[in-house]
This record gives structure tokens, C-alpha cells and sequence, in this order.
């Protein structure tokens, strides 16, 4: 092949120094080089959100968070598992909000922090799916929670924001308060709705 | 040649009895109020080339050479508010712009010097200002105090007034043509609001993001002015030293360092408290005989310098002197003169582990490598603190005191990152000694 | 066996061209029977002790269902025992469901999961959830559907249930918050799955399964359900009678075990794919590695179809260090060709799964497929090499880019999850075509449960991928979403319901069930040598994970007792 992908990269990971085939992931190349990896190790197609790494790459002083099942290996890179969740420290309850003309109250009663976005922008850059995170919480502190959930279709929920919230705003569960609550009160599709009615009236028996 | 000095130095300059008045204009210029401003009126370009004979230091923790900074100033072309954007090009003296940012945000745990000198020598202070304003074109000044000091504020606030009132204002307009305006500004409150670009945001009314670097704030400051940013305690040397000349401040150190430093003596000692001693005297004079020596019963362990965003200093450094270049020749840093010692039994885990939350809650947010890697470093540490901590996670410690610092737009991280890394060195079997017990 | 032609050769002849003529050849049931992996019977054994003896099962599988436990009497002795009325193992799509409604009903639960809550397959599954809520579709039609993909050889009363709960599960879902692609009116949209009769799928994107585990997990976090991550359960605990009454969960951030004293156990720990069956690659996540097969078979629960898998046929086959990556079936269904090396057609790509998969490997058994093997037969850390080829690195051409010539700018708008996987492998997917072949997918055995989740065991209750009879032989597109919900929901309100039964709930928790299957084990001439549960694919290197250093330090000492 044009560009061969056998070829060895050097690289430290988590302090080791790691040899591993070009175009493998972080993840891979930790495996391939004979260390044990268990935590931080999840779906390893990107959706999971448990493989969260720091990366510092050859040459910059910059360092930056990433997935680690995502991110390919580099000449010189120097990586860092983090491997331990951030809880969530808010609590809410769907059936606790009575209506839909409460859920704005409500959400700044749940999330008291996230009107004091400070606007540094550190969740944005922080986001390895690309989402403009910090828009997301303003978006919702201002009551627009479907266009808020909008913004996160992507999320992972790998809680790098919420680490690199300054004010504690918990950004990835703003934004999936917004989306829950979108679902909970203004998604009623009338095919559902009729085929349930039919069904409770004891119609559509499955015969075996 | 060696200078011998001894305690009976103590509190000799700035927080002699005579300059500790308060808001009290009468009694400052009773004592030695106004000579060193006639002075520096008579000669206004002197002022920079004493600081730099008399090796002035930026004395909020970087030791940064003061007549460099002020030099840069000085020399910065006049700007021209022209709308929209700004241009450079000559103008007359009157027009021109140039910020002093006074430097009282004071927020480090063990660092409470410039609160003294704000509440109890303001007009020290004031005098301070008004003669680096002459000597670098500076046409205002910001006091800049953290919110919580209110008797610091409530102190300046009185003490700009009398000031305003006196005859200084229009004598200083009519020798160099500047009209000096002053006012006190409450800072946020948030620690990351005294590195110096996040000062000039803050005074801009804006968050105090700390800003990248170039420019700096010399070229492109508040509201894109030159800018000058100095300690509080920088500041209050200065009419000393302008009145005294080179010779005698230089006189004041012990050793090659010059001048007098204010140390805040804390933790674990008999008598914690500020004490203004000649730049240079050793730690251990600090300690036992300034500070009492340790709390009855109690071994030294370990003496966290300059706040901690430092290093560790260990018994067998107790014989440093405490300037800039002898700390740095142990590994550590003199910062802010901030002295926190700690007696053996502390858990030295559990401290720096204090420390780093301190921080990863002061991270201003910008830098996810800060923000992240202090919110990381912190859990690591009080897992392994609390006893939980496996071998793997001592390993991710060592490995983020590698990667992380530098990442960052301000120091932050590297402060952070600097204490961590230290007490590692210094203590790596009580981290390992801390580590979960394996069964088996 | 033939080894398939060149890579760079193959490649060098491919030319992207819209159309190609379907195929003429249709082997029918014989090119199951000859090439698909399930019907390989030297890949398996009989089974030889515990309650499916005398069963077929897999050689692999069988292994670990006839190993030895990670645990022996001394571990419980020092353990601090916990107490609760319904233990949840696996944090999965069924784990939260069952967690969500045990709760619901009053029961005081524990969810102990193996990594962190919601690592699991769910969140990985991109095509959709079935249910019949079209007006032209019906329940019967997703029943004959469900049984027709089966090949009959399904438990029909648990089928019937889950197209009947299917409705109800999507309404559930919607009030957690769960959101679905709708039409311009609101209602909700759906799409043709293979094998389906009607529109039935609906779906989020190509995000079902995040969505749904993302709105699952939330929901248990903000509820009164106790979460225990890193927790893998490595044993059953049972009473003097042989019930279920709970379970012991090693810890992988303390080191320590726990015995967990519940009236209900349910299992939910998902599949089998990172066994890497037959050394196929596989497309499932981290974590899936059989152990509550493991644990339930050994508490005496039977199981069904322990030779039964599901392949995917698009696997990612190349480069090694990818093999097994799920490229969606969307890409077929928008007309994407097979091709072997030749450039030519050879199956019927929207034909089921298992059909498409096999015809895959007959074509590079037969020698016609495209061979990337560098010659030096590096393993992969993936495990995938793939039977049929020497060095284990053949495939076919998924035709991508023709889809690209007949409807340019596709591939980026629909599937930009596939142009990021062409980055990983350094190829443009709309110029070049990926290399595939079948990757292991789906157990589509497991353990026997009635219509509300319960298994043979008293006190025991399972629920999704571990549970075998929905699906049969084969399982369609859609229905494993469903299936999960359907009865992870069950299992929690079963479970919920027979704690509120007990008294003060079981006197004694032993591990009787254990010594007796030790006793069987021995007089079987069985080794012990070999541990299980699993817990983590051999490349992981768990057993030499520092972190780990004390659990199986205790586990070798506890075996030196013996």
C-alpha cells in the first residue's frame, strides 16, 4: 500500500516508551506493545467515551484532550489515560417537572451553575467530538433546550467537559437534561400513539 | 564582602512603626512622606537606572528585575485614542495613556504581606506609585485589591483621597506635565486574577482570563495601553529607596541580595506572622528565632516556599539564605516569601493534595491541559491520600508532572505541577508509603 | 486451502463502476451448511458437565462454561457482605432497564458493572429498534418476521411478547427522555430492515444506541439505584436450596470482594464477541466476554444454542490492527456492492446476514477473495484472523465507491462514521474500496428465561444478548435493541416482585452450587486449570494488570488450599 501502515511509531504512553505500527490507535499500540490496558477501555469505535486521553504531541508545548480508540499514533507523542469518571453531582427527576412551562424554572434549580458560564471556552476545546459545548449551556440557560440538545447529537458523555468546567457546570448533562426534556413532553407521534390506544383496547393480538 | 546582620534589623523599612499610620496623610509626611517623590521630580529618569543599581525585585514572587519592566514602559511610544481602532504617533505628553496596575490581589494560602502594607502604610504605598508614574509617563493608576480585603480597600480608598487633596497631584503636573489619576479597584476575588494579563482584563471589566503572551503588557495592555504591573510590596520600596539611594538599600541585604523582604511565616511555628528582615537572611533565623521556633514537641518536616506554588524546602535546607538565587540553588523557589512550615506528622500527601484542589478550583477554565490536569492531578492525590491510591495512579502523578507543564497560557499549571513534582523528589517513600496494601 | 489474490494486485484492477449484474447463482440452505462458521461441527463439542450436558457448544465457549471459578471458600470468609433486594449485573441497555423498573417498584438495587456504566454494546448499535407502529404493519407481522429470520427455531412465547411490549417500550423510552427521528407531523419515522416486512425500524441517526444508553444512564444516575463500576461479578452466591441469593463482585479499584446478599439476581452482561470465536474479529465492545453465561451455568441455569452466533458480513477485514470494526449495513442497503477480487458480484447483498456472510467466506476459501497478509504473520492485536485464509488477512471489496459514482456526496452526508473509519485505515472510502469480511457480532444463545426474564434458576433472572431463544438462528436488525428493553423491563419488575415476597430474605449464602460443579468437574476428568469468568480478552493482559495484582493473588492462594 501507498503509505505502509506496518511501519514502527515511537511514542510514550502513560510514561512508557512504546513502539507500535503506524495508523494503530493509542489503545492498540499499548496492547500491541505487551502492557495490560483494562480500564479506559471501552467500545473502541469512539461512542463510549471511556478511553479519555491527554496528548502531548512531538514539538508543541500544547496539550489536549482526546478518545484514545480514536486517536492514531504519532512520532514522538506522549499520551495520558484518564482513566477515573467524574460523577455527576446533580440530581433531577423527569416526573418532578409538572409541565412544560416549568422546565425552565426548574432546570436553573437543577443546574444553578450554568447561568454562571464564564465564557472561557475551555469545554469547547476540550470536546473531542467538535461540539460547541460552551454554546450549548447558554443556549439552554436561556431556555432553548431543543436547539440546546441539538448541538449534542454527538455526545459521548465522556464528561471532559464537565472536568474542564471552571464554575462545576456539568455541560454534557445540560445538554442531556435539554434533550431528555425535549423527548419527555414534546415528542407525542400520533402513529405510536394510535397504535398503543388500539392495543389497549385489546386489538392486534400476536397468535403463535 | 559579606554584610553580618542580625534580628535586630527587623522591620526596618516598610513596616517600621513610623510608617505604619494608616490612612493618615499628616503622619506619613511627618515622618519621610514626599522626599522621595521631590526627588524623583527633580530627576525623573534617574528613578529607573537607581532601581537598576540598586537591583530592585519584583517582589510578588517572580523576582523579576523591576528597572527592566519600568524601562519598558518608559520607552513605549505615546498612543492616541483615535476611535475604533488605536494609532501609534507622537503626541503631546498629556495625551498619551499609560496604566500602572498596583498588584493587590494577594490570594496564595501562607501569602498575607501586602495587606499589611495596604491597610497600615498606604500612603507609603501611594507615594510608591505616584514616583514609578514619573519616572515611566504613567497618567494612571489602578490599585487593584482583592474583595475580601474590605480594611485594605476601606485604608486606600481614604488614604487616594487625602492624596487627591494634597498638593502632590499639581506639583507632579506641573514639574513632567502628568496628570495623575487614581483609583482603587476591588479585583474579582478569583486567585488567577493576579497574574498580571488577567489583572488588565479584570480592570478592563472583564473576566480575568490571563492572556496569551506576546503581546505584552508593556506593548498592549489595559484597553491596549502600555501597562505596568507591580507588586504591592515592590511598590512601598520605592520612595525608601529613592530617598536613601542605591547605596543604602543595597546595604539593607544580607550577602549579594539587596534590600529587605517581607517573609509570612506560617504553620506549625510558635509565632506565625509577617517579619521584614534583610533580603537573604537564612531560613533557620526565620524559623527559631523570629517564629519561635517549632510548636513544643514538633520535629520540622518540610517548609512549603512562596505559597505553594513552589517548592519544598526539607530540614537539611534550613540554612538557606532567602533570596531569589540561594532558594533556587535548592530546588525550590522564594515566591512570595511565603513560609508554610510543616512538623513531622503531617501527612505530606494529604498537604500538597490541599494545595493542588486549591488550584484545580482556581483554574480560570481556558486551558483544558489546566483546568483537566489539576482536576486530575487533585483526584490522584487524595486517592492515594485517603489510602486508595493503587501503584498505577502514583505512576499517572509522575507522568502528568511530565506532560503537563507549559500547556498552559499563565503559570498556572506550572505552579501546580512545581509543587507536585517537589514533594515527589522529596517524599516519594511517603507516597509509596501511602499506596493501598495489596493482600496476598 | 487457496490464499486469494494480492492485495495491491486486486487493487490495481478494481475500477469504480456504477452498476454490476446481480449474480445468477443461489446456493440456498447449502451455502449455510457449507460455509457459515455455525455449522462447522468440529469447532464443537458436547458439553460434558453441569445442566446442558450432552449439549453442543462451542469449543471455545464450552472451555470457559466447564472452567473453574476465579473464587474459592477462603475469599468469602474475610469479605464484607452487602445486602439488597435486587442485584443488577451489567450496566448495558437491559442492566438499566432492569435497574429503572426494580427501583420503580420499591426495591432497594445494586447495578454492578464490569467498566463504567453503559460500556456496553447498546451504546455501539446504529441501526434502530423495531417496532410495529405503522398502520400497515402489525405485531403478527413483526412476530412471522422475527420467527421467519429465526428459522423457526426460536422460543415463540418469548417472541410474541417482545413485538407485543414493543409499542409500549418505545413510549417508555420517549417519557426517559429518549429521543427519535420524526417526520414533519411528529410522527415517528421508520425504515425496512432486512428481512422485514413492513417499516419498522425506528431509529436515532446512526446514534439508536447512544442515544438510548446516553438517556438509560442518566436516568439511573438521578434515580435511587446504587452504582458499583469497575465491579465485575466473578461468581454466584446460592442458599441451602440451591436458589439464586446473590453474588460476589471483586472490585478493580480495591482489590476487595464483596458478597452482595440480594433476594434477586438479574444478569445482564451481554454477549460473547471478544472471545473471538473461530479467531473471528469481532465487532463488540471491550467488555463482552461471556461471563454471565459463565456464572449462570454454573448457579445449575440452563442454556439454549450454544453454537449458535451471529457473523456480521461487513467486518472491517484490513488493516489487522481494525479488523472486526462494524461498517453498517446502511451501506449495503444504499446499494453498496461485494466484490471479490475479480470485481465481481458473488451474492445478493441485502440477502440476511448469515446468508451474505457465508457466501463472503466461500468466496475467499474458494480463492477468490483479496489477500493483505504482509508475510510475516504478525498476530493482530484484535484477534482476527479469519478461517479460510493462511495469514488470516482476507476479504472481499465492499463497493463503496459506486454508491459515491451513482449518488455523489452520500457517503459524507450519510455516513460520516464510515469516512472516519477510511481515515483510520489511510483510505479515502469514496475512491477506494474497504476491505471486509464477516466479523463476530451477536450470541444469539444463551440462557433459557420465561415470558418475565426468569432462568431455570430461582432468584436468577436474565435479560438481553445472555438470554438465548428471541432470536433463534438468526437475529434481525432492530429486534436486539428491543429485545433488551423488553426484557431488561421484565427481569426488573419480576425481580422487584419477588423480593417483596421474601421475609428477611435468605439465612445462608454459600457457594454449595460451585463445590458441587467442582465435584462434576473432577469426576468428569476435567481440568481446572482454566479460569472463569473471563472478564477481559487475553490481549488486555488483565491477569498481569498491576492494578489487578490482588485479586488473582488472592484467587491463586485460595486455590492452593484447595
Amino acid at each position: 500500500m501507498s503509505n505502509d501502515p506496518e511501519k514502527l511509531i515511537s511514542l510514550r504512553i502513560n510514561g512508557k516508551d512504546i513502539s507500535a505500527p503506524r495508523s494503530h490507535s493509542v489503545i492498540q499500540a499499548l496492547w500491541y506493545a505487551g502492557y495490560p490496558r483494562v480500564k479506559g477501555v471501552g467500545c473502541l469505535q469512539g461512542v463510549c467515551g471511556s478511553c479519555r486521553v491527554l496528548v502531548r504531541r512531538a514539538g508543541s508545548n500544547k496539550v489536549t484532550t482526546e478518545l484514545g480508540c480514536e486517536l492514531l499514533i504519532e512520532e514522538g507523542m506522549d499520551v495520558h489515560f484518564l482513566i477515573y469518571p467524574t460523577p455527576p453531582h446533580q440530581s433531577y427527576r423527569l416526573e418532578e417537572i409538572r409541565s412544560s412551562w416549568e422546565v425552565q424554572a426548574k432546570f436553573h434549580e437543577i443546574f444553578p451553575e450554568a447561568e454562571h458560564c464564564r465564557h472561557c471556552a475551555g469545554c469547547t476545546s476540550t470536546c473531542p467530538k467538535g461540539i460547541d459545548v460552551e454554546r450549548g449551556v447558554e443556549l439552554a440557560s436561556k431556555g432553548r433546550f431543543s436547539e440546546a440538545g441539538e448541538l449534542f447529537v454527538e455526545c459521548v458523555m465522556c464528561n471532559l467537559c464537565q472536568t474542564a468546567c471552571p464554575e462545576m457546570i456539568a455541560p454534557n448533562h445540560v445538554a442531556l437534561f435539554s434533550r431528555r426534556v425535549t423527548a419527555y413532553f414534546h415528542i407525542r407521534p400520533s402513529n405510536l400513539i394510535n397504535r398503543l390506544e388500539l392495543m389497549r383496547k385489546g386489538g392486534l393480538k400476536v397468535i403463535e | 564582602m559579606t554584610k553580618a546582620k542580625t534580628t535586630a534589623n527587623l522591620n526596618q523599612v516598610l513596616l517600621n512603626p513610623a510608617c505604619r499610620v494608616g490612612a493618615d496623610f499628616d503622619a506619613w509626611m511627618g515622618y519621610v512622606g514626599g522626599q522621595g517623590l521631590e526627588k524623583a521630580l527633580e530627576d525623573p529618569a534617574a528613578v529607573i537606572q537607581m532601581a537598576k543599581e540598586a537591583d530592585l525585585r519584583g517582589l510578588g514572587g517572580s523576582g523579576f528585575p523591576t528597572w527592566f519592566k519600568w524601562n519598558a514602559i518608559a520607552n513605549q511610544d505615546a498612543y492616541r485614542d483615535v476611535g475604533e481602532g488605536r494609532e501609534r504617533g507622537a503626541v503631546s505628553l498629556a495625551e498619551r495613556d499609560k496604566y500602572l496596575i498596583c498588584n493587590g490581589n494577594e490570594d496564595e494560602p501562607g501569602t498575607f504581606k501586602d495587606r499589611v502594607l495596604m491597610k497600615e502604610c498606604p500612603h507609603q504605598l501611594i507615594e510608591g506609585a505616584t514616583i514609578t508614574a514619573v519616572a515611566c509617563g504613567i497618567n494612571k493608576i489602578v490599585f487593584y485589591i482583592n474583595p475580601h480585603l474590605t480594611a485594605c480597600i476601606e485604608a486606600m480608598g481614604r488614604a487616594v483621597e487625602q492624596w487627591q487633596a494634597s498638593r502632590w497631584p499639581s506639583r507632579v503636573a506641573e514639574k513632567t506635565g502628568l496628570k495623575i489619576e487614581y483609583c482603587v479597584k476591588p479585583s474579582s476575588g478569583h486567585y488567577i486574577g493576579g497574574e498580571e494579563t488577567a489583572a488588565i482584563e479584570s480592570v478592563e471589566g472583564k473576566f480575568p482570563f490571563p492572556r496569551g503572551k506576546p503581546p505584552y503588557p508593556s506593548d498592549f495592555g489595559v484597553h491596549g495601553y502600555p501597562t505596568l504591573i507591580n507588586n504591592m510590596e515592590t511598590l512601598s520600596n520605592v520612595p525608601h529607596l529613592v530617598r536613601n539611594g542605591v547605596e543604602w538599600f543595597r546595604n539593607l541585604g544580607i550577602g549579594n541580595a539587596t534590600g529587605t523582604k517581607i517573609y509570612c511565616l506560617s504553620g506549625d511555628v510558635l509565632r506565625p506572622g509577617v517579619f521584614e528582615l534583610p533580603m537573604g537572611t537564612p531560613l533557620n533565623e526565620l524559623v527559631n528565632n523570629h517564629g519561635g521556633g517549632l510548636l513544643v514537641g514538633k520535629k520540622l518536616k518540610a517548609v512549603f516556599t512562596g505559597g505553594p506554588s513552589n517548592t519544598i524546602l526539607t530540614p537539611k535546607d534550613i540554612d538557606v539564605p532567602m533570596d531569589f538565587e540561594s532558594v533556587a540553588a535548592r530546588r525550590s523557589a522564594l515566591g512570595t516569601g511565603a513560609m508554610i512550615v510543616v512538623s513531622q506528622g503531617t501527612g505530606i500527601v494529604k498537604k500538597v493534595a490541599e494545595y493542588i484542589s486549591f488550584f484545580a478550583a482556581s483554574s480560570c477554565g481556558q486551558c483544558p491541559s489546566c483546568k483537566t490536569g489539576t482536576y486530575y492531578m487533585s483526584l490522584l492525590l487524595n486517592r492515594i491520600g485517603t489510602g486508595q491510591g493503587t501503584r498505577a495512579d502514583l505512576d499517572s502523578l509522575i507522568n502528568l508532572c511530565k506532560i503537563l507543564p507549559g500547556s498552559g497560557r499563565c503559570h498556572l499549571i506550572n505552579g501546580a505541577v512545581k509543587v507536585l513534582d517537589s514533594s515527589l523528589y522529596h517524599f516519594m517513600n511517603e507516597y509509596e508509603q501511602s499506596l493501598l496494601k495489596v493482600e496476598g | 486451502m487457496a490464499k486469494g489474490i494480492p492485495y495491491n494486485i486486486a487493487l490495481k484492477h478494481y475500477r469504480a463502476q456504477a452498476e454490476r449484474p446481480m449474480p445468477q447463482t443461489d446456493f440456498g440452505e447449502e451455502l449455510l451448511r457449507q460455509y457459515h462458521p455455525d455449522y462447522l461441527r468440529e469447532r464443537c463439542v458436547d458439553l460434558t458437565v453441569g445442566p446442558n450436558a450432552g449439549d453442543p457448544c462451542h469449543r471455545q465457549l464450552a472451555e470457559v462454561l466447564q472452567g473453574d471459578a476465579r473464587i474459592d471458600e477462603a475469599d468469602l470468609a474475610g469479605s464484607p457482605e452487602v445486602e439488597t433486594d435486587v442485584l443488577v449485573i451489567g450496566g448495558g441497555g437491559a442492566g438499566c432497564a432492569a435497574a429503572l423498573e426494580a427501583s420503580l417498584a420499591g426495591a432497594k438495587v445494586i447495578l454492578a458493572t464490569k467498566l463504567r456504566l453503559g460500556d456496553s454494546n447498546t451504546v455501539m448499535a446504529e441501526g434502530g429498534i423495531q417496532a410495529s407502529v405503522e398502520k400497515d404493519d402489525t405485531p403478527q407481522q413483526h412476530y412471522e418476521d422475527t420467527v421467519k429470520g429465526a428459522h423457526g427455531e426460536l422460543d415463540r412465547s418469548l417472541a410474541a411478547q417482545m413485538v407485543m411490549d414493543a409499542p409500549e417500550v418505545i413510549r417508555w423510552l420517549i417519557q426517559q427522555g429518549m429521543q427519535f427521528e420524526l417526520d414533519q407531523y411528529g410522527d415517528l419515522m421508520t425504515r425496512r430492515a432486512g428481512g422485514t416486512s413492513a417499516p419498522r425500524v425506528l431509529y436515532f441517526r446512526d446514534y439508536t444506541g447512544l442515544e438510548m444508553m446516553r438517556v438509560l444512564r442518566e436516568a439511573v444516575f438521578n434515580s435511587n439505584i446504587e452504582v458499583w463500576d469497575y465491579s465485575p461479578a466473578v461468581e454466584l452466591l446460592s442458599d441451602e436450596s440451591g436458589h439464586c441469593a446473590g453474588a460476589v463482585v471483586s472490585s478493580l479499584k480495591d482489590y476487595k470482594y464483596i458478597l452482595v446478599k440480594a433476594r434477586s439476581v438479574i444478569i445482564a452482561t451481554g454477549g460473547i464477541g471478544r472471545m473471538h470465536l473461530n479467531d473471528f474479529p469481532t465487532s463488540n465492545h471491550f467488555g463482552a466476554t461471556g461471563d454471565g453465561l459463565v456464572l449462570a451455568y454454573r448457579a445449575g441455569a440452563r442454556l439454549r444454542d450454544l453454537d449458535i452466533f451471529q457473523y456480521h458480513p461487513s467486518g472491517l477485514a484490513y488493516p489487522p490492527h481494525l479488523a472486526g470494526t462494524l461498517i453498517t449495513e446502511g451501506v449495503r442497503s444504499a446499494g453498496a456492492y461485494l466484490l471479490n477480487a475479480a470485481g465481481e458480484r458473488f451474492i445478493d447483498e441485502l440477502k440476511p446476514r448469515d446468508y451474505v456472510a457465508a457466501a463472503i467466506i466461500r468466496e475467499c476459501a474458494e480463492g477468490r477473495g483479496v489477500y493483505a497478509g504482509d508475510g510475516q504473520g504478525r498476530p493482530s492485536v484484535a484477534g482476527g484472523r479469519t478461517p479460510g485464509a493462511t495469514d488470516g488477512k482476507c476479504g472481499v471489496w465492499l463497493d463503496t465507491p459506486s454508491i459515491e459514482l451513482r449518488q455523489p456526496g452520500i457517503i459524507e452526508k450519510r455516513f460520516p462514521k464510515l469516512l472516519h473509519l477510511g481515515t483510520k485505515c489511510g483510505i479515502d472510502p469514496r475512491k477506494q474500496p474497504p476491505l471486509i469480511y464477516p466479523t463476530l457480532h451477536y450470541q444469539n444463545g444463551g440462557a433459557i428465561i420465561d415470558r418475565e426474564a426468569a432462568s431455570t434458576v430461582p432468584g436468577l433472572f436474565c435479560a438481553g444478548e445472555v438470554c438465548g431463544g428471541v432470536h433463534g438462528r438468526n437475529r434481525l436488525m432492530g429486534n436486539s435493541l428491543l429485545d433488551i428493553i423488553v426484557f431488561g423491563r421484565r427481569a426488573g419488575q419480576a425481580a422487584a416482585k419477588r423480593a417483596h415476597g421474601f421475609g428477611r430474605g435468605p439465612k445462608k449464602i454459600t457457594i454449595e452450587h460451585l463445590r458441587n460443579f467442582r465435584r462434576e468437574l473432577m469426576l468428569a476428568n476435567m481440568p481446572l486449570a482454566r479460569k472463569s469468568p473471563l472478564l477481559f480478552p487475553a490481549y488486555a493482559k488483565f491477569d498481569v494488570d498491576s492494578d489487578y495484582d490482588g485479586l488473582r493473588k488472592t484467587a491463586a492462594a485460595g486455590f492452593i488450599n484447595d
